[in-house]
């Protein structure tokens, strides 16, 4: 028997984030690290502990093994409770058969005995590719003021972007009368964050229908929420204000990296939890200089370092210069090897001399400018050149200037 | 493992009298090193890695920030159920005022532990070693007693080094107590002994009949009558045993081949980990051969030195040869050299500090300047 627990918060973190090409090959989306030493799961999973939920499902479907790994027993989120906690929601064979989770809100659906066990009022549905810090409490109040049997959040958007969201048409006390996927000409800015509280009744009545209906794609955008508007429920929409970034490009990946290190921005990452690599404090020689950086636990810096975040266990070499670009934990740059305008995933070796990526007043080919990618356990070899919006795949080898 | 047969016996306030300033508010053991550790860090870490996996410490005093700092050993691996650590400060009106009334209160401890051997260090020794070369030593040579000790000039704290002579095989010839040792290198013995259990309780109580409080001679009087051996530790050791070593071994951290060995990945030193973000170097940060932990905030000049998490230096600050603990806040404009800084303490806009090389300054927790 488990105690009650008014809130059960559902992360979707089965998608693939294609977009993210050779980032996600061997892990799912909301395991890719950012910020110098997160996970993007980090940050939806610390706003439930900081809003006090705690049940989470995390639902996993591709390449799941490093997501598990990291969230472990959930430890490092205090979600390791004797009654509640984090788990890990893999598809499952049951008695009538097994089945791949075939949309958002099938993957809630196959949950609903997970839910159920904690008897509770309330399910966050959240998912794992946004960067933001949000009190769920905030939202749940402005639920239950609503007495709302859907709430979803929604940001205000430029309204030349509006057209790349999903967006929310409503009265002026907030009630939904429209969905508006990425419309064409928009007619508010409300811009849905993929966040939704449901009343549980609700949603399980709806969640059981759509799961009847064959022609369903069973998804909470194209099919749930429209039925339950349909049908007449009430559905609010709450407005979020803050920072808040979809990271499910590589371009936004790294623009919100790159936030990090823009006084400008509100985000900050106080109160965000994750999993400590057992690194010693790193060091900066005499020959390095660094200028607005993050640089994790474990680092070596030999060489120069503008405008990029090094994750643990990083060394750039001497002479070496990193230049507005993500480099991932343990990766090696190389003596006197240039990285601009980079990703550069985990473990991956850039040699000697090597130059990948260009600054975009540099390229070559302007309009073709691009952030350059090399994937994880990769070797680039010494005097290399990889160009701008290059991809490179991970646990391979590049010579010379093929590229 | 091999040495799972083997209970950890730490002494968390060896020469907490020759460190006054930096144990003003804590043990020996938890004074703050190299950034994110404290001292007892290296040796929890090493039984773990060994595969010792019963720990106790005696505090003696002072344990409060010791006692918040291993919690329960998670951090170590040492809270499971076959791992264990307790934190065994003085009861029932006792003192810890000797080592050898020390290990006599504790017998109960000591005795009830499942383990047949134990493995007596001081808890101010900082080093990555694997004890399970000491206890195959012990074995291989079928020894009662075997000393780890540490060729070189013996640190200034120590008032009286027990200093060792051995034979080529390591058997011990015999032991000193306060040599006349100058500036040369002697085989020091820092206070790390293995034992069988049952022959401690053996020679700790015939010593207390005798009214022989000092361990050292303890020590001295088994060499011919025991088998007694020592065993080099040949790998990087400091032994901080006075505001002078404190600085000197966190300025060694600069040295690459030094943090080699001490971070050897394949034997981690774990420590109570803490939420911080990594470290945000500024445009105006100009930062040259420092250690700089997590969390800091660097829009100055650092040199030579080793902040801890939380540090910020302010905008056109000098900071050179200075060790910061942490969540310190040093402000604009400001010029150190040479000082030690310890947490939480707030430099105001505009100071200037300066220490010598051998002669570092001391600013007290939580001050002001």
């Amino acid at each position: 028997m488990f105690p009650k627990q008014e809130v059960v918060a559902m992360l979707l973190a089965g998608g693939q984030g294609s977009r993210l090409g050779v980032l996600t090959k061997k892990l799912a989306k909301p395991a890719v690290p950012f910020g110098g030493k997160y996970r993007i799961i980090d940050f939806p999973l610390s706003n439930c502990v900081n809003s006090g939920i705690e049940a989470v499902g995390i639902l996993t479907q591709y390449q799941p093994l490093i997501l598990n790994e990291y969230i472990g027993n959930g430890q490092p989120w205090d979600l390791d409770g004797m009654h509640s906690g984090v788990n890990c929601l893999s598809p499952y064979q049951a008695v009538d058969g097994a089945d791949w989770y075939s949309g958002t809100a099938n993957a809630i659906y196959q949950n609903i005995n997970y839910i159920e066990r904690y008897d509770p009022e309330y399910v966050v549905i959240l998912s794992g590719d946004h960067i933001y810090k949000m009190d769920y409490n905030k939202m749940l109040e402005f639920h239950k003021d609503k007495n709302a049997a859907c709430t979803i959040a929604v940001i205000d958007v430029p309204l030349e972007e509006a057209s790349r969201f999903g967006i929310l048409n409503t009265y002026e006390n907030g009630e939904i009368y429209e969905f508006d996927e990425k419309p064409e000409h928009p007619k508010s800015t409300n811009a849905s964050m993929g966040i939704y509280i449901f009343s549980w009744k609700e949603l399980k009545k709806y969640l059981t229908e759509d799961d009847a209906k064959e022609a369903s794609s069973h998804d909470f955008g194209k099919d749930v929420l429209p039925a339950m508007l349909n049908a007449g429920e009430r559905m609010f929409a709450y407005p979020f204000e803050g920072y808040w970034k979809d990271v499910g490009t590589i371009d936004s990946l790294w623009e919100a990296n790159m936030d990090l290190l823009d006084p400008n921005v509100t985000l900050d990452l106080k109160d965000i939890y994750s999993r400590n690599p057992m690194m010693p404090p790193h060091y900066v020689s005499s020959e390095a200089n660094i200028q607005n950086s993050l640089v994790a636990d474990g680092c070596n810096v030999y060489g120069n370092l503008e405008f990029s975040i090094l994750f643990a266990g990083v060394t750039i070499g001497k002479n070496a210069t990193v230049n507005s670009s993500i480099i991932m934990p343990g990766a090696v740059i190389e003596d006197g090897a240039v990285v601009q305008y980079a990703i550069v995933a985990e473990n991956t070796v850039i040699g000697k001399n090597a130059v990948v990526g260009e600054k975009p007043e540099n390229a070559e080919d302007k309009d073709n400018w691009g952030i350059t990618v090399i994937g994880a356990n990769t070797t680039i070899a010494d005097n290399t050149v990889v160009k701008a919006n290059q991809m490179i795949d991970s646990e391979t080898e590049v010579t010379g200037n093929e590229k | 493992m091999r040495s799972n047969n083997v209970l950890g016996f730490v002494f968390a306030g060896t020469l907490d009298d020759k460190i006054p300033e930096l144990s003003a508010s804590r043990t020996t053991a938890s004074i703050p090193v190299g950034g994110k550790y404290r001292l007892i860090d290296f040796v929890l870490s090493n039984m773990s890695n060994s595969g010792i996996n019963n720990v106790g410490i005696v505090a003696k005093s002072n344990f409060l920030s010791l006692m918040d700092h291993v919690g329960s050993g998670s951090a170590y691996d040492l809270s499971k159920r076959r791992s264990n650590l307790t934190i065994l400060p003085p009861y029932g009106g006792k003192t810890f005022s000797n080592y050898v009334e020390t290990i006599y209160n504790m017998h109960g401890y000591i005795e009830n532990s499942r383990e047949e051997y134990v493995l007596i260090t001081p808890g101010n020794i900082v080093t990555n070693f694997d004890y399970s070369t000491v206890f195959d030593f012990h074995s291989k040579n079928d020894a009662d007693i075997t000393l780890v000790y540490k060729k070189w000039v013996v640190p200034s704290g120590y008032e009286h080094p027990v200093t060792i002579d051995a034979d080529k095989n390591g058997k011990v010839e015999q032991i000193f107590i306060k040599p006349d040792t100058g500036c040369e290198e002697v085989n020091h013995f820092c206070g790390t002994v293995l034992i069988k259990k049952s022959l401690l309780m053996e020679e700790i109580r015939n010593a207390l009949s005798l009214n022989q409080l000092d361990i050292k001679r303890i020590l001295q009087n088994a060499v011919g009558r025991l088998k007694v051996y020592a065993y080099e530790n040949k790998g990087y050791c400091a032994a901080i045993s006075s505001i002078n070593d404190y600085f000197e071994f966190n300025m060694d951290l600069m040295k690459k081949e030094v943090r080699d060995e001490l971070f050897n990945p394949k034997r981690p030193i774990y420590t109570k980990v803490r939420d911080d973000a990594p470290s945000k170097y500024g445009l105006t940060s100009s930062v040259k051969n420092s250690i700089i932990a997590q969390g800091c905030v660097i829009d100055g000049e650092v040199e030579n030195c080793v902040l801890s998490k939380g540090v910020y230096v302010g905008e056109g600050a000098k900071i050179s040869n200075c060790i910061v603990m942490q969540d310190t806040k040093i402000g604009c404009n400001t010029n150190l050299n040479y000082i030690i800084i310890d947490k939480d303490v707030t430099i105001k806009d505009d100071r200037s500090l300066m220490g010598f090389d051998s002669y570092p300054i001391y600013i007290a927790k939580k001050s002001v300047v």
